[in-house]
């Protein structure tokens, strides 16, 4: 093996090259209607998903990003309640909830046993999984899929570990593209006290732990979710997030967000109060 | 690195060519295609449950060669091991594309994986690949057989038609990628003998020598 300094070079993803490699935003009409005529193209982010049309899609694509603790599960829980109530079939997603690695990926994280290019690799898998299983299947039977993250956060994650940023993109070239992107901005100080009240402490991971910030857990969570932020802030416009004060009260975060889904399936915003099961969240 | 159709007689020869270098003792690793403990379990599941679709199928794989990767064939390579590899990133161009994934999309994918110095390529027939598989095994698997690609109900006949599909990616990248084609009908002795002259003009084999403190 003559030349592995050559070959060296040849691994990209760590290279630490920040050309501008975020898939192409499509026109603004990709993500106001949905129904038939769009460019198959514009349907994905690069490339179409092998063995799949999207013509065939009735559904909603409503994405919610955020750092933990921005109320991310607590939103899409009461619109899932609200989108039922109103008589949609509401599908949700999320990471490491697939069939096929999941499981797999909680005990890689829970061993510690992982090199970051293998675990970006069991994420895609974990998506493209949950794309093709459940979030297209119920986007052609015409439901509002809500998901729980999407591909920016696992770009992201990646991104700040020094993969390169265009391999990432090519990898979820085949991802759908969302017909709603919601940022739910926190600062990560405030993120930090509410994830600790959930659980009296902060995952490994969470707080970026793998990446030698800071020994102090306040500082390496804030430090790493600043990081991501920051790349979250890079890519906000060019992907057309809808950006919403995640500092707020639920209650006035849930309204602008039902304001603007409302909007894109086209019925009236309707108002909302939670159901007693929901009520604890409505504060 | 040997690449080529299943029964192609790659796996003996990477073997023998492994005996031949282990005796003469130089520092050496073998590693074969999808053989990490961490996706084990994911593709078998998988598979029994049918789960994996072509994109799936070879992001599974891509982790599993990630894995090995970045922790026996980088650093092992950054030590002056020879690696020796049962399949490549090769295989994955040839049998996931014909599963439909576009090339682009699969090259990016592998994209952190060094380029093999020899890349060898045995080339049979497909009659003769398929005849010494079908032979040998009482029954095709599904995924094995590509049954997912729903070209024939048949299992055989599927087996045969998607073999040709992957013998026509191996050779679509003869040129592009440098295979060293060898004819995997010739005896295994000619064939070995070839092998074996080929790495020793190619490779300063005294650099994977054992090291003068490493002896005994």
């Amino acid at each position: 093996m003559a030349d592995h300094e050559k070959e060296k070079d040849k691994e990209k993803p760590t290279t630490a090259e920040t050309s501008e490699a975020q898939p192409p935003t499509g026109s603004a009409s990709a993500r106001s209607s949905h129904a038939g005529e769009e460019d198959v193209a514009s349907a994905f982010f690069a490339e179409p998903l092998v063995g799949f049309d999207p013509g065939e899609i009735s559904g909603t694509l409503i994405v919610i990003e955020g750092m933990d603790g921005s109320g991310r599960s607590t939103q899409i829980s009461l619109l899932q309640e609200w989108l039922e109530s109103e008589g949609f079939a509401v599908q949700t997603s999320g990471l490491r909830r697939s069939n096929l690695v999941g499981r797999d990926i909680d005990e890689l994280l829970a061993k510690n046993a992982v090199t970051r290019l293998t675990l970006a690799l069991m994420y895609c898998t974990d998506f493209f999984d949950q794309l093709e299983h459940r979030i297209v299947p119920a986007l052609k039977s015409g439901a509002v899929v809500l998901a729980d993250r999407y591909i920016f956060t696992l770009i992201a994650r990646s991104v700040v570990r020094g993969i390169n940023r265009d391999y990432l993109s090519g990898l979820y070239a085949m991802a759908l593209r969302p017909h709603l992107t919601f940022w739910l901005n926190v600062r990560p100080e405030t993120a930090f006290g509410r994830e600790f009240r959930k659980a009296q402490a902060i995952s490994y991971w969470e707080a970026g732990r793998d990446m030698s910030l800071s020994h102090d857990l306040y500082w390496s969570f804030v430090r790493y979710q600043t990081m991501i932020k920051r790349e979250f802030e890079a890519v906000a416009k060019r992907q057309n997030f809808i950006e919403l004060d995640g500092e707020a009260s639920v209650p006035t975060v849930n309204k602008l967000l039902r304001q603007r889904i409302a909007e894109q399936l086209g019925i009236r915003a309707t108002k909302y109060t939670p159901s007693s099961a929901l009520a604890h969240l409505w504060r | 690195m040997v690449e080529g159709t299943d029964g192609s007689g790659k796996s003996t020869q990477l073997y023998l060519l492994k005996r031949w270098l282990e005796i003469g003792g130089y520092r050496l690793h073998f590693t074969e295609w999808n053989s990490s403990e961490l996706v084990k379990a994911a593709t078998r599941r998988g598979k029994q449950r049918r789960l994996l679709t072509p994109t799936t199928f070879s992001l599974l794989h891509a982790a599993d060669f990630a894995d090995r990767c970045e922790r026996q064939i980088m650093p092992l390579l950054q030590g002056d091991y020879l690696v020796l590899a049962d399949r490549y990133i090769y295989t994955a161009f040839a049998r996931d594309g014909a599963r439909g994934c576009p090339q682009k999309w699969l090259r990016n994918l592998y994209r952190f994986a060094p380029v093999p110095d020899i890349t060898f390529y045995f080339r049979a027939p497909l009659d003769v690949a398929v005849q010494r598989i079908l032979s040998g095994r009482p029954k095709l698997k599904y995924y094995e057989a590509g049954m997912d690609l729903g070209l024939s109900y048949d299992r055989p006949e599927s087996f045969r038609l998607f073999q040709a599909r992957i013998l026509d990616g191996y050779d679509k990248m003869v040129e592009s990628d440098n295979f060293v084609v060898l004819d995997g009908t010739l005896p295994v002795n000619k064939l070995q003998k070839q092998m074996r002259d080929i790495v020793a003009s190619k490779i300063d084999l005294k650099r994977f020598a054992p090291r003068a403190d490493e002896a005994e």
